[in-house]
C-alpha cells in the first residue's frame, strides 16, 4: 500500500512566517521618535555604480521571504552561517546577511548596543535597527567563505572566485562595521508600478494559494525574460505534482541591482506575466511574483536561499537547472542540482537540504535542458532528444544579440508578445539594456516610495 | 572549441550569393535564423571577450553580446576576405580602437525596433 500520496502547503521555514512590519503609521512615529541615532541608507558601490542596497534585504527579511531571519546576524551567527550554513538556532540558511557602515559612520552614529537606530530611505523614516552587538569584519574573509574555494569545496568550486563575479563582488565591498540586530519596518513602503502587482510576501501568496485551491505549486526562478525553452521547462516541471500535475506554476523575478546588458526588471516581471495574459500558460495555472534581493550568484548557495524564499512561499516544488543562479565558470555547471540530488558535505550537506535536520520542505525538480529539435519538430527534452547535430540550445545571451541586431526573434524562441514586452521597457529605458544611466536612475528611484513621516526629532 | 555566429538577414545573405560561403550558411532553430558559425580558438576568443564591452560566453560556447559595431564589421571582413577563418577575426581586431569607439555609442545609436506592440499594451489593459 502507498498510504497518502497528496501534498499539502508546507510550514514555513522555521515553523512560523517572519512578519517585522508596522501598518499603523503612529506607532511607526512612536518607534522612530525612540531611537536614538539615525542613518540613512547607502548603496554598496564596486567602480561607482550601485551593486546592492540593504534595504532590499530590510523588505525581505521584514515580510518573511527569508524567515526565520529576522535582522542583522550577530558574530556568532554569522560564523556559523559561514562555516555550516546554519542559523544559531539550527535552521539551514545559506548567506550571511549584515547591515555593515563605514567606521566613520559608526564614530559619527555613536551608538552602542541597546540602542534603536532609525533607518532613512530616499529621505524618510523607513525601519530600525535595535542594536544587540557591534563588531567587525574582514570583507575579503567574509566573501571568500561565502562562496567556498576550489581547495575547501572541491566538489563543486572549479576555479578562483574574483572580481568579474557580481557575488563576491557585493562582499568584498562591503563595510567593515556591522551592527546586528532585529529589524522592524516602521512607514510601510509603497511598490512602485509595475511592481505593485507582483508583490506576493509569503502571507500573501499562502493566502492567494489557497483562495486559488493550490496545494501543489512548483516554483521557476528568473532573473530573464522568458523565451520558449523557459516555457517549455515550466509547463514540462509542473507535471511532478502529486497525484496530478502542480495545481500552480509560480514564477518568481530576483528584483536587485544587476548587470549592464540584462534586462530591465520591469521587463522580466511583466514579460513572464504576459506569458499568461497571451494564454501560453493560462493565468488560473501561472503566477509572476518577485522578491527583492540583490542577486549573488551563488549557484548552490543561492538554490539554498531560493528553496528557502518559495517555501516561505507556500511552495512544495522548485525546479533546478543546470548553471542555477550561475555566473561565469566559477562553480561546477551541475553544483546546484548536485546540493539538491546528494548534498554537497563541504557547505554542510552531508544530505540533500530536504533530508537534513532543520532543512526544507521542498521537492528539487531537477531538470536538464529543453532545446529545440527540427527533427522533433518541437521544443524538446535534452534527455529524451538524441538528433545531434541537428537540436539548438537556447540561449538568452543569443536572444539579446539577437534582439540588439535589430532582428524580429522568431517564434519559436521568443512569444512575439513578449517581445512587444521587452520593446516596450527598450522604449523607455534605450538599450543596451540595464546600461549605466539606467542603473544609476533606479539606485535612486528604487522600487518602492515611502509615504512621509515627520519625526522632529531627526529634521 | 568556442563559436561566434554572424546572423544573416535578407540583405547579408544577398551579398554572399554566388561566393564559396554560400554553401556555409547554417540553418538555425529549423530554418528561422540563418547564420555563419566560426569556430574560434579558446585564447582568441579570450582576447574578444577581453576587449570588447559586454561580451560573453554563453552555456552554448558561443561568443555573444558583442557590440553590433563588431559584428556589422566581422561581417565586411568575411564578404570581402570570403571566408570564416580566424583570420577574419585577426583582421577585424587591427581596427579596434574604431570599433570601441562605435561600441561607446551603440546606447545612444541603436534605434528600438519599429513594431507595432498595442498586442501585448491591449493584453496588460485587459
Amino acid at each position: 500500500m502507498l498510504g497518502e500520496l497528496h501534498i499539502t502547503t508546507p510550514p514555513p521555514h522555521g515553523g512560523h512566517l517572519v512578519d517585522r512590519v508596522i501598518r499603523d503609521p503612529d506607532e511607526g512615529k512612536k518607534m522612530a521618535d525612540g531611537c536614538s541615532a539615525v542613518y540613512d541608507i547607502k548603496p554598496t558601490l564596486y567602480k561607482d555604480m550601485p551593486i546592492r542596497n540593504v534595504y532590499r534585504e530590510i523588505m525581505s527579511i521584514c515580510y518573511g521571504f527569508f524567515s526565520p531571519v529576522e535582522g542583522s546576524m550577530r558574530s556568532e551567527e554569522l560564523e556559523r552561517v559561514l562555516n555550516e550554513r546554519r542559523l544559531s538556532s539550527g535552521w539551514v540558511f545559506p548567506y550571511p546577511m549584515l547591515f555593515d557602515i563605514s567606521k566613520e559612520d559608526l564614530k559619527k552614529l555613536g551608538v552602542v548596543p541597546g540602542d534603536r537606530l532609525l533607518l532613512r530611505l530616499k529621505g524618510q523614516p523607513f525601519a530600525v535597527l535595535d542594536i544587540e552587538e557591534i563588531y567587525n569584519i574582514d570583507p575579503l574573509d567574509v566573501t571568500t567563505r561565502t562562496f567556498g574555494t576550489v581547495e575547501k569545496n572541491p566538489e563543486v568550486v572549479v576555479v578562483p572566485f574574483d572580481e568579474k563575479h557580481p557575488g563576491y563582488t557585493i562582499y568584498k565591498y562591503f563595510n567593515t562595521e556591522v551592527l546586528a540586530g532585529k529589524y522592524t519596518i516602521i512607514n510601510e513602503p509603497k511598490l512602485k508600478p509595475p511592481f505593485d502587482r507582483f508583490w506576493f510576501p509569503p502571507a500573501k501568496s499562502r493566502e492567494e494559494y489557497k483562495r486559488r485551491g493550490w496545494t501543489t505549486v512548483i516554483n521557476h526562478q528568473t532573473r530573464n525574460v522568458p523565451h520558449v525553452g523557459h516555457e517549455a521547462l515550466m509547463r514540462n516541471a509542473a507535471y511532478i505534482g502529486d497525484t496530478k500535475p502542480c495545481d500552480g506554476i509560480q514564477v518568481n523575478a530576483i528584483i536587485g541591482a544587476k548587470r549592464i546588458g540584462d534586462y530591465p526588471d520591469e521587463a522580466i516581471v511583466e514579460s513572464h506575466e504576459m506569458v499568461n495574459l497571451a494564454g501560453y500558460v493560462g493565468p488560473k495555472r501561472h503566477l509572476a511574483t518577485m522578491c527583492l534581493w540583490d542577486m549573488r550568484y551563488g549557484n548552490p548557495i543561492e538554490s539554498l536561499l531560493h528553496g528557502i524564499i518559495r517555501q516561505n512561499m507556500g511552495c512544495t516544488h522548485h525546479m533546478f537547472g543546470r548553471d542555477h543562479a550561475a555566473l561565469g565558470p566559477y562553480y561546477d555547471m551541475y553544483a546546484a542540482q548536485t546540493l539538491w540530488e546528494k548534498g554537497i558535505p563541504s557547505f554542510g550537506f552531508p544530505k540533500p537540504p530536504y533530508a537534513v535536520e532543520k532543512g526544507l520542505y521542498m521537492r528539487p525538480q531537477n531538470m536538464a535542458e529543453f532545446w529545440y529539435c527540427p527533427h522533433c519538430a518541437e521544443v524538446t527534452y535534452s534527455e529524451s532528444c538524441t538528433h545531434k547535430g541537428e537540436f539548438q540550445r537556447f540561449s538568452g545571451s543569443f536572444i539579446r544579440s539577437l534582439l540588439a541586431e535589430g532582428i524580429f526573434p522568431p517564434s519559436v524562441i521568443m512569444r512575439r508578445e513578449v517581445y512587444q514586452i521587452v520593446v516596450k521597457w527598450w522604449k523607455q529605458f534605450g538599450y543596451p539594456f540595464n546600461n549605466k544611466k539606467y542603473l544609476t536612475e533606479r539606485e535612486k528611484e528604487l522600487e518602492v516610495d515611502l509615504p512621509k513621516m515627520e519625526v522632529p526629532k531627526f529634521k | 572549441m568556442n563559436y561566434l555566429s554572424v546572423l544573416l538577414d535578407a540583405k547579408r545573405l544577398s551579398d554572399l550569393k554566388g561566393s564559396p560561403l554560400e554553401g556555409k550558411v547554417t540553418d538555425m532553430f529549423g530554418g528561422a535564423l540563418k547564420a555563419l558559425v566560426m569556430e574560434v580558438p579558446e585564447e582568441l576568443a579570450g582576447k574578444i571577450i577581453d576587449n570588447l564591452p559586454g561580451a560573453r560566453l554563453d552555456a552554448r560556447f558561443f561568443i555573444e553580446e558583442v557590440p553590433i559595431a563588431f559584428k556589422r564589421a566581422l561581417f565586411e571582413k568575411i564578404k570581402t576576405m570570403k571566408s570564416i577563418g580566424t583570420e577574419v577575426i585577426d583582421a577585424v581586431f587591427a581596427d579596434l580602437p574604431k570599433i570601441k569607439e562605435l561600441a561607446a555609442k551603440e546606447s545612444e545609436s541603436l534605434p528600438v525596433p519599429d513594431i507595432d506592440i498595442s498586442e501585448a499594451l491591449a493584453l496588460q489593459k485587459k
